[in-house]
């Protein structure tokens, strides 16, 4: 009787689990994205592609560079997405690696004259090189005590450069002034910060489809267990901290040129580093798209912020409670939150 | 050899006053596993107490102290129930906790700069510039009152965690959560409790520091890497760990920042931090690495 009553109840089980895996099944299948939307990038980067054309019209140097100014954090933010999205070691000291390629490609321009443009590569690759280095030290130690070291870098960077008198001590670095027109002198940076941050994004979109990026989830999670799963977890990781380090040294040294001064107060601050992170958390870590929403969301308001209040520490304080607020109340970003929602467009949707 | 007395004096007493702004973070990290990275600008919070306190009433900083450390417990009670209190379930709650310190030390560091713009301030009791010579040595008086009197903090620290029954409820906490919440510990509350002790440390240290060190809002990311070197060479979260940490280092940044000029001083506790990571990640007290 009692067997009896257990293989029905079974049964009913089975049938209800067969019922709700079908349906299951439908709401995937009905949500399922048929391919990405390639048009939509493809066309966004046309657009901002044609945006120097605005110069024909008028003065319109503000926005370009605003533009550019947004590229290049898309560009550093994509890239710590890489390690503090999917490898999930939150870094707070990356702008060390921005300090490095624009001191190296700096002083490449101002000792030989050569544009940085030409060797921005080489310095991504210098920053790749050094936070290969690095990671192999820093990235044996997990959670709390990698962020303080990351941290500690950041200040080691920053007293060293200060006080290296052959790259200019904390007045740092001035290099040669553009030659073109002043309508066209953004062009140039313009264009290879559009294509760094073209390549960062497509990098960060590569990684999270392939293997190694799957590898860089699962370490995420337990590091242990993807270890004995067969990742080569150390490898793994101190490649990911390289790779990330080579887009923002890249746009360091873009950056670098185009300000027309290296210094440490301006590279080797916190706050460049507390943006990426906060524009990475915003729009939704270990996304694709997240950063790109992050920092285009950020600099808008940070510029808002900068037009009613002007520059001031009241900008740190509003960098501060939005990452508050944010962490508080929506920690997985935007996108993130859409994505479990079920309810983000299709064209954000490159997960 | 009266030269190396000489630093070794200096050393000990500035290793006072870090093991004392350290401490605090310390016991927040043991028992709540929070790394709170917003401990530094909470230091600067004490100092301005004191500071104000003496330009505005004439009140010496040491008698200041209390004052801050009151205020400051007053911060951490509000602030734990504010920030920290719901996020306790959350499955990544270390690292969690690191951004929202994080986040909370750029809204302290812009509130202050805000109220107060980032120039150096220094608290000037007439002790401050004052020195008392014994033979060939100089000793800084307000270093020596600094590091004496963070020395017998701490002692009444340790005293208050051995032998108070509160004290046995927050280093059972720090040992085993559950375990402690098992037999009967009201865990929320002493991590709500110790928050504020460690919060209201961190004004005490403050008020300390207003006089031994210049001051101004933005200089606690220097401290942040500053004191997280000594916690991490200690072994997180271990109260003795950080406190040998904090002397040996200083004692060391004393002899190199004499040897070798200021500048290197400061980064001996940095270099300190990667040999530590590169040797004995765990720290010199610690356990072997959690895997969280």
């Amino acid at each position: 009787m009692k067997t009896a009553g257990r293989s029905a109840a079974g049964a009913g089980d089975v049938a209800a689990v067969v019922a709700a895996r079908r349906e299951m099944n439908q709401r995937l299948a009905s949500t399922r994205r048929e391919g990405r939307s390639w048009g939509f990038a493809i066309g966004c980067l046309l657009v901002l592609a044609a945006l120097p054309l605005l110069q024909f019209a008028g003065n319109f140097n503000y926005v370009l560079h605003m533009a550019l100014y947004t590229f290049m954090y898309i560009a550093m933010a994509s890239a710590w997405n890489i390690v503090g999205g999917y490898t999930g070691y939150i870094s707070l000291g990356h702008n060390v690696f921005f300090g490095i390629g624009g001191y190296f490609s700096g002083m490449i321009l101002a000792s030989a004259g050569i544009s940085t443009l030409i060797t921005a590569p080489a310095a991504g690759a210098v920053a790749a090189v050094f936070g290969f280095l690095v990671g192999l030290v820093t990235l044996r130690v997990r959670g709390p005590s990698f962020i303080i070291s990351s941290i500690a870098l950041l200040m080691i960077a920053r007293i060293l450069f200060d006080n290296w008198d052959y790259v200019g001590g904390s007045n740092g670095l001035s290099v040669p002034l553009s030659t073109l027109p002043v309508e066209w002198a953004k062009l140039p940076y313009f264009y290879a910060m559009l294509v760094i941050a073209v390549l960062s994004i497509a990098a960060s979109y590569r990684i999270k489809h392939s293997k190694f990026g799957l590898g860089l989830r699962a370490l995420s999670q337990d590091e242990v267990k993807a270890e004995s799963a067969g990742i080569n977890t150390k490898l793994y990781k101190v490649a990911a901290f390289a790779i990330s380090a080579f887009f923002v040294g890249m746009a360091g040294a873009v950056w670098g040129e185009y300000l027309t001064y290296i210094r440490p107060n301006i590279f080797l601050i916190i706050l460049v580093a507390a943006n990426m992170v906060l524009m990475c958390i915003l729009g939704g870590k270990g996304t694709v798209t997240g950063p790109i929403v992050g920092a285009i969301l950020l600099i808008a308001f940070n510029e808002f912020f900068v037009a009613y209040f002007g520059a001031s520490e009241l900008n740190i304080l509003g960098t501060g409670v939005i990452m508050l607020l944010a962490l508080m109340f929506f920690p997985l970003g935007i996108v993130g939150t859409l994505a479990r929602q079920g309810r983000l467009p299709r064209f954000l949707d490159w997960d | 050899m009266s030269d190396a007395l000489q630093i070794l004096i200096l050393g000990i007493t500035l290793g006072g006053v870090y093991a004392l702004m350290a401490s605090g973070l310390t016991l927040i990290f043991g028992v709540m596993r929070i790394v709170n990275l917003a401990h530094p600008i909470m230091i600067i919070c004490g100092a301005y107490v004191a500071y104000w306190l003496f330009n505005l009433y004439r009140v010496d900083p040491i008698l200041a102290m209390p004052v801050a450390a009151v205020f400051m417990f007053g911060v951490g009670l509000v602030l734990y129930q504010l920030v920290f209190a719901k996020e306790a379930a959350s499955a990544k709650y270390s690292e969690m906790t690191v951004l929202l310190t994080f986040a909370v030390a750029l809204v302290l560091d812009g509130f202050l700069g805000a109220l107060f713009s980032n120039t150096q301030r220094v608290t000037t009791p007439p002790y401050a510039t004052d020195a008392i010579v014994i033979g060939d040595l100089f000793i800084p008086t307000a270093q020596l009152y600094a590091g004496l009197i963070s020395i017998a903090l701490i002692g009444a620290l340790v005293v208050f965690l051995q032998f108070t029954r509160m004290g046995y409820a927050i280093r059972a906490t720090t040992q085993n959560r559950t375990a402690a919440a098992l037999l009967g510990v009201n865990v929320g509350f002493i991590s709500l409790v110790t928050f504020a002790i460690g919060v209201a440390l961190a004004g005490a240290a403050g008020a300390l520091v207003s006089f031994v060190f210049s001051f101004f809002p933005a200089k606690h990311w220097e401290w942040i890497a500053v004191l997280m070197s000594l916690v991490v060479l200690g072994g997180m979260g271990k109260l003795m760990g950080t406190i040998v940490g904090a002397f040996a280092l200083s004692i060391v940044a004393a002899f190199v920042g004499t040897y070798a000029g200021a500048t290197w001083s400061t980064i001996t506790f940095f270099l300190a931090l990667f040999l530590v990571l590169l040797i004995r990640p765990q720290g010199l007290f610690g356990d072997p690495i959690e895997s969280a």
